[in-house]
């Protein structure tokens, strides 16, 4: 690059190794050939050398000078597209992302094609979603480089974010047939799956359809092509071809929910009856398939139908002894109807249960095993609790423990159903009771100091997650490291209930981090998901991102913090006694 | 239907909780902390009995060298109320069984058993297990307060030759 205050050769010398010292973090190095540059009188104001001194000083953490001596190079030399860049860089590593971008585009008004430049702006510019600018740059990028493999790329993607699907699909087609010259590999076939997602995207399915099928035999997701040419049937309503497509995919996997949905859309299944009947196929022909049992429960609308159907269910599920039965049918209870029916079941089962060994009265049925009781009261008690009836579910879960005291999953129902009854002190003296039993289960510790914090316990909540966090360090720090977003929000929300505004606010403010953090780190992807082909998770990684901050863990955060910045606004501080309570988090 | 699934595991600092409450349930007399510590030293001496993948029983034994023998003493052998009859019991004393053949150094296997619990001595029998004494007042806090003692000889002494000399007064100090 041209300089526009050019030094003498010596100086020029000593200058490029500064530059070299920076690419190579040799950033000690760097700062002594720039004070041999300075220090001549002649030079003591050189633009470009004060700049990169600065830049090189922000690299050793001394980030105050080293926005001083990029300023003061920047004012010694405007017109310097290095000086500009440089400036651009420290505002980025600084994460003021739109003054970079400003920078960087005055950089460029002096040196219209760096490289360079131009794809630290196009990386900015995506990260900022500035489409309208990154299309622009990527057309830079692509006319001066057209025989990269990243400018077609990036220049297609840069239409699709737009919506001009033609345009993208062009550049795609253009440069699959100019520039991927075999051999077929991997990262061909994600780019022709791209391609195919461009090409739906733009609702023609008619074109996406016949894309796919021609390059089926180049493209190595075979589900992909299967499950992809699947929808696009539906779409078309193609619905014989759609059909043998799914039936064909239930072989392949007969517990997919999906398949049977959109397999009974291909047949045009419209009633209950139909939809019934229909599963009754699958079940004969994948006798040991969950899915379509489960499924044809939601369908099954006439009572006797109902009943039969999730008789034979609980019986399967209650012999087997499988934990989340109720929770895999609690869906079914928006029926009140269908709620009955298990509830009439369950009863009938505990009777028999305890009195025959069976499930039933019929003298044919073999005994049940021991376990079969033991799951219907376990299964009663979650049954009333979900009906909100506190008595019945602690008097059949109370029976459970009474007849196996050693199951593990019985005090944590137990807990939760303290705590829905709204005792949460009860609720996880449970917890720890279950805890105290398997000390080696991560998932009842965690269950644990949750029912801790929602009982105001923050600080043995911490104790009890220490079991598993790293050892040497304080439980809060590694968790918060961890990113373990959820013990961070229900302890702002303990904090909050607590009245410790502080605290209540430092780890709200802990969880706004993280979600800036994931923000953060997407930018790597920018040049990564290119290099790599990954095209299609690219932009499933961007659309995530636009709308990462509507997770509830943000969204609970948020409102802790909203509630407690108006809580101290209206009630602000001094009107307490400062000395009662050491608040550390104020400083926000 | 398919069959239930029984089988055994070890005891650690982990699950011993369990252990308690199964022996809290089953047994009349509670057993002191060192018990317990002692247990999780005791290998393949203490085992949980899992049934459908519950513990429902559970089997602890140490090695009693008294009276001039080396024999295995069962502290606890004992099955939750609603999974008895179903053959974990037979699993747990086979286990016992298996570790005193391969051990091949016991002489007997012991154990106390209160002098109602005619279950318990039926149980034994069939493994070959004999009253060979009755204690009275073995029992501190419970009713009756006596105890049988069951045993199984393993061998007479004098009769098998040792392999390994770990014991050497036994051969000497037997009574046939």
């Amino acid at each position: 690059m041209p300089p526009s205050n050019p030094l003498p050769p010596k100086e020029n010398a000593l200058f490029k190794r500064i530059l070299r010292c920076y690419e190579h973090k040799q950033y000690k190095n760097g700062l002594k050939f720039a004070k041999q540059i300075l220090s001549s009188p002649k030079f003591a104001e050189h633009g470009e050398t004060l700049a990169m001194k600065g830049l090189t000083l922000n690299c050793l953490g001394r980030k105050e000078e080293a926005y001083e001596y990029v300023r003061r190079g920047l004012r010694n030399d405007l017109k310097s597209p290095v000086c500009w860049h440089v400036y651009g860089l420290l505002q980025r590593s600084d994460k003021k992302y739109d003054e970079a971008i400003k920078c960087y585009r005055n950089a460029l008004k002096w040196e219209k094609e760096n490289i360079q430049i131009l794809r630290d702006l196009s990386l900015l510019q995506i990260q900022m979603r500035d489409l309208e600018g990154y299309k622009d740059t990527r057309y830079q990028l692509f006319i001066l480089r057209p025989t990269q493999r990243a400018s077609w790329i990036g220049f297609a993607m840069s239409y699709h974010l737009l919506g001009e699907y033609e345009m993208a699909n062009s550049i795609l087609d253009a440069f699959r047939t100019n520039q991927m010259k075999g051999p077929y590999d991997y990262e061909h076939s994600e780019l022709l799956l791209y391609q195919n997602m461009v090409l739906a995207e733009s609702g023609q399915y008619d074109r996406a359809l016949s894309h796919l099928l021609k390059f089926q035999t180049q493209i190595l997701d075979k589900l992909a092509i299967k499950e992809t040419c699947g929808e696009y049937y539906l779409k078309l309503e193609r619905f014989k071809e759609a059909e043998t497509l799914y039936e064909g995919l239930l072989k392949r996997n007969p517990e997919n929910v999906l398949y049977y949905q959109k397999l009974i859309e291909a047949k045009r299944l419209t009633t209950p009856d139909q939809k019934v009947a229909f599963f009754d196929l699958y079940k004969a022909d994948f006798p040991k398939a969950i899915a379509p049992r489960r499924l044809q429960l939601t369908e099954a609308e006439c009572p006797g139908v109902f009943t039969q159907l999730v008789d034979e269910y609980l019986r399967h599920g209650l012999h087997k002894g499988i934990p989340p039965l109720h929770v895999d049918l609690r869906s079914l209870y928006e029926d009140q109807s269908k709620a009955d029916a298990i509830e009439q079941i369950i009863l009938q089962y505990i009777e028999n249960l305890s009195k025959l060994g069976t499930f039933s009265n019929d003298t044919d049925e073999v005994k049940q095993p021991a376990s079969a009781l033991l799951w219907s009261y376990y299964f009663a008690a979650q049954h009333f609790d979900f009906k909100k009836d506190t008595d019945k579910a602690l008097h059949y879960i109370d029976a459970a423990i009474e007849h196996t005291p050693t199951l593990i999953e019985l005090f944590i129902v137990k807990g939760r159903i303290f705590k829905h009854a709204g005792d949460p002190v009860s609720a996880y003296q449970c917890l720890e009771e279950a805890q105290a039993m398997d000390t080696a289960d991560r998932y009842v510790n965690s269950k644990c100091a949750r029912y801790m914090l929602r009982a105001g316990h923050v600080k043995r909540a911490e104790d009890m997650c220490a079991k598993f966090t790293r050892e040497g360090v304080p439980a809060t720090e590694n968790l918060n490291e961890m990113q373990c977003m959820w013990f961070q929000t229900e302890a702002a929300a303990a904090y909050q209930r607590l009245h410790q505004w502080g605290e209540a606010l430092k780890k709200a403010h802990e969880v706004d981090r993280h979600f800036s953090e994931i923000m953060e780190d997407q930018f790597d992807f920018h040049s990564y998901c290119m290099r790599k082909m990954t095209l299609r998770s690219y932009v499933g990684l961007l659309r995530l991102e636009d709308v990462l901050r509507a997770h509830p863990f943000y969204f609970r955060c948020a409102r802790v913090a909203i509630q407690v910045y108006l809580r101290l606004h209206s009630h602000p501080l001094q009107d307490a006694p400062q000395t009662s309570e050491p608040d550390t988090g104020m400083s926000y | 239907m398919t069959r239930a699934k029984i089988e055994l595991g070890d005891v650690t600092p982990h699950n011993i909780k369990q252990l308690k409450k199964l022996n809290t349930v089953v047994f009349p007399v509670s057993y002191n902390d060192k018990f317990y510590k002692d247990v999780l030293e005791a290998g393949e001496l203490a085992k949980l009995a899992y049934y459908n993948d519950i513990v429902v029983g559970a089997v602890c034994c140490r090695i009693d060298t008294s009276e001039n023998s080396r024999r295995l003493y069962i502290m606890t052998l004992g099955c939750l109320y609603p999974y008895r009859r179903l053959g974990i019991g037979t699993l747990m004393v086979e286990h016992v069984l298996k570790y005193v053949e391969h051990d091949g150094n016991f002489d007997s296997i012991f154990l106390h058993v209160q002098v109602n619990n005619e279950s318990a001595i039926d149980f034994y029998k069939k493994f070959g297990f004999e009253i060979v004494e009755t204690k009275e007042h073995y029992y501190k806090r419970i009713e009756p307060a006596d105890a049988h003692v069951l045993q199984k000889t393993i061998r007479q002494a004098n009769s098998t030759p040792l392999v390994n000399g770990n014991v050497p007064h036994a051969k000497t100090n037997g009574h046939d």
